[in-house]
């Protein structure tokens, strides 16, 4: 924890190199927080009772920036880190059932495109089939 | 329009005033007039000898009468002029209504008219700060585009369409992808020790490393994008984490770390 103090300590003697490691370190660590389970790993290991890592998510919240949130490939992340900054919720996350709970729900919600569009292509057949219908009644 | 209400409202008074003390005027003529008439008709019937001692002469009576039936004469002329008064009283008094009205569409209107610019006013200020906000945080097309695409093509916020429970793919880099990644690779060092005594100098004892995590790095092209698009380092800064990282991998399955397959399976029952 100490190390990751010294690293994150904007400007001071950093190279131009050990500024590029902390960017893509930074940037795959923010974004693993956007796995439940990996939340919750860090909670039963008692990473959130330790106020060092409780400021580093607070300094990580500079990804939410628009220089920075370019380079995201998972932009949920940035979810949880927000979520993280309270104390109850870090607290929450030690039991599997509240990170087994979070998973469903962002998989549902990451579902929710599909689904929206499946019904909506389905209400389109639907009318569609209606609308074929009283054609061919009539001349029968 | 309020400065000749208050002069009709004087008007009507004074008429109505004026009215009353016609119609008593009248009133008490009357009684008078019936008295004398009585008297009169007493004195003319009666023949001298029976006559009361003080009744009046017939001639005083004539005349008494005749001035009261001038009298009910002039008062009649009153009354039909004030009659004409009324009519015109009258006539005024719809005008004014028929201004009243008017006055009250006028005021409707104006404040029908008075609701749509306010509302007009709130949603252009509405509009106006919208507009403000925009630019201050100016965006080129072309990133937000490239970003939109980055999010999307690797199935990150939308699921893939042919997605089913028990599909590995995850909103979030799951367990395998974060060991294939940067902070993964740097945890697979295998003196741990010096790199923490180290930490002021990245340089050397991390550059043996370096090309091998590299060479490792490229094949993983599906998960390659979201570790950065600069070239992989090493780094000893996150060691300390990535040591307890991959320390209980062992352990993973008691604690019930990233265990992708159970959380699938249990999503069917969803679907």
């Amino acid at each position: 924890m100490a190390s990751i103090r010294q690293s994150a300590v904007p400007g001071s003697q950093e190279s131009e190199e050990q500024q590029r490691i902390r960017f893509q370190t930074e940037l795959e660590f923010v974004q693993c927080l956007a796995n439940p389970n990996y939340l919750n790993f860090l909670a039963q290991r008692g990473y959130f009772k330790d106020p060092t890592f409780v400021n580093y998510l607070k300094y990580l919240q500079y990804w939410k920036e628009p220089k920075y949130a370019k380079y995201l490939k998972y932009p949920q992340c940035l979810f949880f880190l927000e979520l993280l900054q309270y104390e109850h919720f870090r607290k929450e996350l030690v039991n599997s059932q509240c990170a087994k709970f979070i998973d469903d729900q962002q998989l549902l919600h990451w579902q929710h495109y599909q689904r929206k569009r499946l019904t909506l292509l389905q209400e389109e057949m639907a009318s569609q089939r209606a609308l074929q219908q009283p054609p061919k009644e009539k001349p029968g | 329009m309020t400065i000749q209400i208050s002069s009709q409202n004087e008007f009507n008074s004074y008429v109505s005033t004026h009215l009353f003390f016609l119609f008593s005027n009248l009133t008490e003529i009357f009684p008078s007039n019936v008295i004398s008439f009585r008297e009169l008709f007493e004195v003319a019937a009666t023949p001298k000898s029976q006559q009361k001692p003080d009744a009046m002469d017939s001639i005083t009576l004539v005349e008494l009468v005749t001035m009261k039936d001038k009298e009910i004469k002039e008062t009649l002329k009153l009354a039909a002029e004030q009659a004409e008064i009324q009519k015109t009283i009258d006539e005024l008094r719809t005008e004014v209504d028929k201004r009243d009205a008017e006055i009250k569409h006028l005021q409707k209107n104006l404040k029908e008219a008075e609701t749509i610019l306010s509302t007009a006013i709130y949603q252009a200020k509405q509009k106006l700060t919208a507009i403000n906000q925009a630019n201050n945080r100016k965006i080129s097309s072309e990133e937000l585009i490239k970003f939109a695409h980055r999010i999307s093509a690797s199935n990150a916020v939308a699921s893939p369409p042919t997605w089913m429970p028990g599909d590995p793919r995850r909103p979030y880099p799951t367990d395998f992808e974060m060991r294939l990644g940067f902070l993964g690779k740097v945890g697979d060092l295998p003196l741990n020790t010096p790199v923490l005594q180290s930490q002021g100098s990245y340089g050397e004892p991390m550059s043996s490393n370096r090309n091998t995590a590299q060479t490792e790095g490229t094949p993983t092209s599906s998960s390659a994008g979201w570790h950065s698009e600069l070239g992989l380092g090493a780094s000893g800064g996150n060691s300390q984490i990535l040591a307890d990282f991959k320390g209980p991998k062992t352990e993973s399955e008691d604690v019930g770390f990233m265990s992708s397959d159970s959380s699938s399976s249990s999503l069917s029952s969803d679907e």
